[in-house]
């Protein structure tokens, strides 16, 4: 057996409130683990961590049971540790796609779907609800790792959006639009 | 001359590419374009899809704007096509049709627009405020500019206590 570390993924959800972030990489610490890449960020007043970290194999049961105590004492509603394959970053985007609309049940579904039937691989998504009242407003914004047919994707999500009533617009991700 | 009713989106008369303006509707939507701009205290610009006008004219007006470095006084272009741009900065924005959101959009810092009356020249605040606008009238607006949520896209507490964003 290698003495290479041992990666876990890291999930949890809570009640916002100040120290989640700290309790966690504390005992993260204390169990000589890093962490590798996070994302960490408040919806809808609740804040969601997901951490990939790399831990010695001698402090598995230490890591469980450090994350398990902050879980009862900070009253999280979620905390899951998942041995995961120590895998590459993955695909990097190559276009951002805009869809946005009247707000309805759906829209992540059917665009989603629509990329994944023609191969397009997601690797970021972000929705946001905005508006007020009677006309909310549903903005979602789609990182995509595109290796076939660009033209072809464009003309399906413009059909998907014409179906839908959603206005989708794909861009090449860093390019100039002057 | 009046006063009109800013239409907000999801209206799809916003996402129309608008028809080449022909004299008579320049004046008379031009019109409309600046009684209407003037009502709105923080505004610095408006197109005439915005007001269900879909026809190429736009009204821009940055010279009581902190923010504007230089400016050409009120603008009312009929027919504007950006025919050079240079420069690229990343600025605040607003828009009158989508209320609740402002955000960071990359725009050119240097044009020139050719237009029914002739040739303008803009720089800075200005320039994003005429390409905000000239957008407009190919119905794209600025959520279709931004790429990311997070990092990029605001929502607006209400209009005239944020002090960055501008009205559009």
């Amino acid at each position: 057996m290698s003495g290479g570390p041992t990666y876990y993924a890291v999930s949890a959800i809570g009640r916002d409130r100040p120290g989640i972030v700290a309790a966690i990489s504390r005992v993260l610490l204390d169990v000589d683990g890093n962490i590798e890449d996070s994302q960490m960020s408040i919806l809808r007043g609740h804040f969601a961590v997901m951490l990939i970290v790399a831990v010695p194999e001698s402090k598995r049961s230490e890591l469980q049971s450090g994350l398990e105590a902050v879980r009862a004492e900070l009253g999280l509603e979620a905390m899951a540790v998942n041995e995961v394959e120590q895998l590459d970053r993955g695909e990097e985007p190559t276009h951002v796609l805009s869809v946005y609309g009247a707000d309805h049940p759906g829209i992540v579904h059917t665009v989603s779907e629509a990329l994944a039937d023609r191969g397009a691989n997601i690797t970021d998504v972000q929705t946001k609800l905005s508006g007020a009242g009677e006309s909310p407003v549903y903005v979602m914004l789609i990182e995509i790792a595109v290796s076939g047919e660009v033209e072809q994707l464009r003309e399906a999500l413009a059909a998907v959006g014409e179906e839908a009533g959603l206005d989708v617009s794909l861009r090449e991700l860093g390019a100039e639009a002057l | 001359m009046a006063v009109r009713e800013i239409l907000l989106y999801p209206d799809r008369r916003l996402k129309e590419v608008c028809a080449p303006a022909q004299p008579p509707q320049l004046e008379s939507v031009g019109a409309d374009l600046v009684d209407t701009m003037g009502s709105i205290g923080h505004c610095s610009g408006i197109a005439a899809p915005q007001l269900g006008e879909l026809v190429r004219v736009v009204a821009v007006d940055v010279s009581e704007h902190p923010k504007a470095e230089s400016s050409n006084g009120l603008l009312v272009l009929g027919n504007p096509r950006v025919v050079e741009a240079e420069g690229s900065e990343v600025g605040r924005e607003g828009c009158l049709s989508l209320p609740d959101l402002t955000a960071n959009v990359r725009r050119a810092t240097r044009i020139v627009v050719e237009h029914t009356a002739g040739e303008v020249r803009c720089e800075g605040f200005e320039a994003r405020c005429v390409l905000h606008e000239i957008d407009h009238l190919d119905g794209v607006l600025f959520l279709d500019r931004v790429e990311s949520l997070v990092d990029d896209v605001f929502r607006r507490r209400s209009y005239g206590e944020e002090p960055e964003p501008q009205g559009r």
